[in-house]
């Protein structure tokens, strides 16, 4: 770069073009969650719901677990949103901590009493290899849409940016396989589906240089600017 | 900065040339170590940074952390660049215009028997000697050598290169 600075401002006033301001996080996220929801309702439809599952709407553990789910995916959407608005207040990062607590504290409580039920028969531990590609299934949609929403924004942490959009795919997507596998079994969840969740955010983190970055934000247009001065 | 969301580009101006002394007297302060023009290049950087991002800007909230934020993260990837690239560069003081080895240092790498080389032209075939002679010895080229012998470049390739073929191993069984 070696053009005058007060040519660069001349240049993009010149191909300045209206915007409009991107709404706030938690406007995005109920604008994602009309396109996320209706999607995760029909792969549930499709697939078909649990037989048990008017009857498992009555256990309390059943119903705080999938609150906490859905509501770490809401609050890591909204925490990710916030991410790409310069200046935003950081404690945005911290709103998914709380139901995500609840959801894991849920499922160690559920771990808790079934060895106090049934002994250590109680926890143990078969592979379950449906839940991650059902969790990616249920989630791709969300986390497409999510990805697309969120490189409209500024790339500032794009590795903290990516994990959050990856949790909140993933908590959504493992509230849909909840509706609709039969696998109630806390240390079951906890390590298949929890642990899916957990690696599918961090897969996200990992590719969030490639996802949102400056290089892909700054239009050729913009760039122009730089190359062929007036 | 509303105004220029809306594409007022006098506002727009009159933002940018107002901020971008804060942004360099920033740029300065934190990066105090770089020359004039890498300062200028990263307050471009932020300046384009801004431009792409104008519509994270929202009008209810103040201006100023807004372009602070973009300021500091840009800064921060510059560096993060500046240290990726710095770890792949080697600095040396002088570099060496030929390998170390003693072969690659000799002072001269004339040819040290021109008297059979000179034998050895003369006994290649008219065709083969007039190639080399033109070629390699008048440095003429392809196509005015063809010219002048009054044969295809193809030809004459082909003479050349079994002129050198010969040559070399008349050479080798020489020495």
């Amino acid at each position: 770069m070696t053009m005058d600075t007060e040519k660069l401002i001349e240049r993009l006033a010149e191909i300045v073009e209206p915007v409009r301001p991107l709404a706030r996080p938690w406007i995005r996220t109920a604008a994602w969650l009309l396109i996320a929801i209706p999607y995760v309702a029909l792969v549930v439809f499709v697939v078909s719901p649990r037989a048990d599952l008017i009857s498992k709407a009555s256990e309390w553990r059943y119903v705080i677990e999938q609150f906490a789910a859905l509501a770490t995916g809401i609050t890591a959407a909204t925490a990710a949103f916030a991410t790409v608005i310069p200046g935003y207040d950081r404690k945005f990062l911290f709103f998914p901590v709380l139901p995500l607590a609840i959801w894991l504290g849920s499922l160690g409580d559920g771990c808790v009493e079934d060895w106090i039920h049934f002994g250590p028969d109680g926890l143990s531990l078969q592979p379950d290899w449906f839940c991650f590609p059902a969790i990616v299934l249920v989630g791709a949609v969300p986390a497409i849409a999510i990805a697309v929403m969120l490189r409209r924004g500024a790339p500032l942490t794009p590795h903290v940016t990516s994990a959050l959009g990856g949790l909140a795919a993933a908590g959504l997507g493992n509230f849909g396989l909840r509706l609709f596998h039969s696998q109630d079994a806390s240390l079951m969840v906890l390590v298949w589906q929890v642990g899916a969740v957990c690696v599918l955010a961090a897969m996200a983190a990992l590719a969030g240089r490639y996802l949102l970055n400056w290089r892909s934000i700054i239009t050729t247009k913009d760039r122009s600017v730089l190359l062929h001065p007036s | 900065m509303q105004a220029a969301q809306g594409g007022d580009t006098e506002a727009y101006v009159l933002l940018l040339k107002e901020i971008t002394p804060r942004v360099r007297q920033i740029v300065r302060g934190q990066r105090r170590f770089l020359k004039i023009e890498d300062i200028e290049d990263l307050v471009q950087d932020i300046l384009l940074s801004l431009h792409a991002v104008r519509a994270t800007y929202d009008p209810r909230r103040p201006f100023m952390p807004w372009l602070m934020a973009i300021t500091r993260h840009r800064l921060a990837d510059a560096a993060r660049r500046y240290t990726r690239r710095a770890a792949h560069e080697l600095q040396v003081e002088n570099i060496p215009v030929t390998f170390s080895d003693e072969g690659s240092n000799i002072d001269s790498d004339g040819y040290r028997d021109p008297e059979a080389l000179r034998q050895a032209i003369e006994d290649l075939s008219p065709a083969q000697r007039a190639a080399i002679e033109m070629l390699k010895l008048r440095e003429m080229s392809l196509k005015e050598a063809a010219a002048a012998r009054g044969t295809s470049i193809g030809a004459l390739k082909v003479s050349v290169h079994r002129a050198m073929a010969t040559l070399r191993k008349a050479l080798i069984k020489d020495s």
